[in-house]
């Protein structure tokens, strides 16, 4: 027979005793009897690999069974076993990197406005000059119009709003604004302008919603179609924040 | 399921989360268990012995520590029925790596630090299962308790 102390959390599992006695030569064979009279104190013990859980210490007469033989470390019937959890945790790894919203929409901001402009002058030209402008933006991996955020920051218009965030959905997204674009393009050649302004305010309006309510259906698609395993679509969404939705960043 | 204290020690609960910035930091909440609430009555403020370069994002109550602490509160009459950590810059929200880490029985209580100033406190347990820890009510009193440190 081998004394072994409980620790109080774990003494609700053991009909409130603070010292249960059992039997095993090893001090591992003692811990599997100890679960196996109480059934309820295994999971706090043992993961389901069956190894102790890294909170568990086991102490054998004050020493801990690490600088002896761990778990194969022989008992005499006169050893006292002392199991004392380390408390341990701590916040989440930060997840994303840093990305500027600021600079998002500013984006989102100049695409609508030149389209809103290119609707009122019936100008196709001006849909062109955003397209190539979002896809070409795309292609290197920022904001298209990353140049008119950054003088408005230095005219001291508007400040950085830095988050951490995953930056592949954005540029999918615009990627796919610009698509978007393309596509009424192609309709205008076409000649069927309501299909082509139809697209143009599409694109508004998903910018729009992005801009004004902070939720990027692009950004959502990319989610999307990450969980549904598409290859090239790698990131998952952060953790608590809704796929699209702009991250509260930890609120 | 509730765990309750005076707002002073809650606010000593936000000034050592405060302190310990940008690093967590932890301690032992000290009190009596009410059938499934807990009262907090006294805190043991301890040293984080985790790894230095990881402590912003990590903390760890030695068991030496944990065993003095279990003595004292005897000595006190009272029982060790938490524990409370600081989050640097991240929500008060129990991290899969606390729920890993959890023992039942426990309230967890975490604060938010954010730029060094603590801004929320809520309260944690882990569910029997062990898949989880609920949000349990945090309640803090005005009235002070005698014994409280």
């Amino acid at each position: 027979m081998t004394t072994i102390r409980i620790p109080t959390p774990l003494r609700p599992y053991t009909g409130g005793s603070k010292e249960v006695d059992v039997t095993g030569g090893t001090v591992g064979a003692a811990l599997v009897d100890l679960s196996a009279r109480f059934p309820d104190v295994r999971r706090h013990l043992f993961d389901d690999a069956g190894g102790l859980r890294p909170y568990v210490n086991v102490f054998l007469n004050d020493e801990d069974i690490r600088t002896l033989q761990a778990e194969a470390t022989p008992l005499q019937s006169s050893d006292r076993l002392m199991i004392v959890p380390s408390i341990a945790g701590g916040a989440a790894e930060p997840q994303g990197v840093p990305v500027d919203h600021a600079a998002l929409r500013a984006n989102q901001a100049s695409i609508i406005l030149l389209l809103v402009a290119a609707f009122i002058l019936n100008a196709t030209w001006l849909v062109a000059v955003v397209a190539l402008v979002m896809l070409t933006g795309t292609a290197l991996g920022r904001p298209g119009f990353l140049w008119v955020y950054l003088l408005l920051r230095r005219i001291g218009l508007v400040k950085p709003d830095v988050l951490r965030d995953h930056p592949q959905p954005h540029r999918f997204a615009q990627g796919l604004g610009g698509a978007f674009l393309v596509a009424a393009l192609v309709a205008a050649w076409l000649g069927v302008p309501w299909l082509s302004w139809g697209l143009v305010w599409l694109v508004i309006a998903l910018a729009a919603v992005n801009l004004f309510a902070g939720f990027c259906v692009g950004c959502a698609l990319y989610y999307w179609l990450h969980r549904l395993g598409l290859p090239g679509f790698r990131v998952g969404p952060l953790p608590s924040t809704f796929p699209g939705q702009r991250p509260g960043n930890d609120r | 399921m509730s765990v309750s204290l005076s707002a002073a020690l809650l606010e000593a609960i936000h000034a050592y989360g405060a302190r310990a910035y940008p690093e967590e930091g932890a301690g032992l909440l000290l009190g009596a268990f009410e059938g499934d609430d807990r009262h907090v009555t006294r805190l043991v403020p301890l040293d984080n012995r985790f790894r230095p370069e990881s402590r912003t994002r990590r903390y760890l109550i030695s068991p030496r520590d944990l065993l003095s602490a279990e003595d004292e509160a005897e000595r006190l009459g009272l029982e060790v029925v938490g524990v409370f950590h600081s989050h640097p810059d991240h929500p008060a929200r129990a991290s899969e790596f606390d729920t890993q880490w959890a023992l039942p029985v426990y309230s967890y209580v975490i604060t938010q630090v954010q730029a060094g100033v603590a801004v929320e406190s809520r309260s944690w347990r882990l569910a029997e299962d062990r898949g989880m820890m609920t949000e349990e009510l945090l309640q803090v009193s005005n009235t002070p308790d005698a014994e409280e440190a």
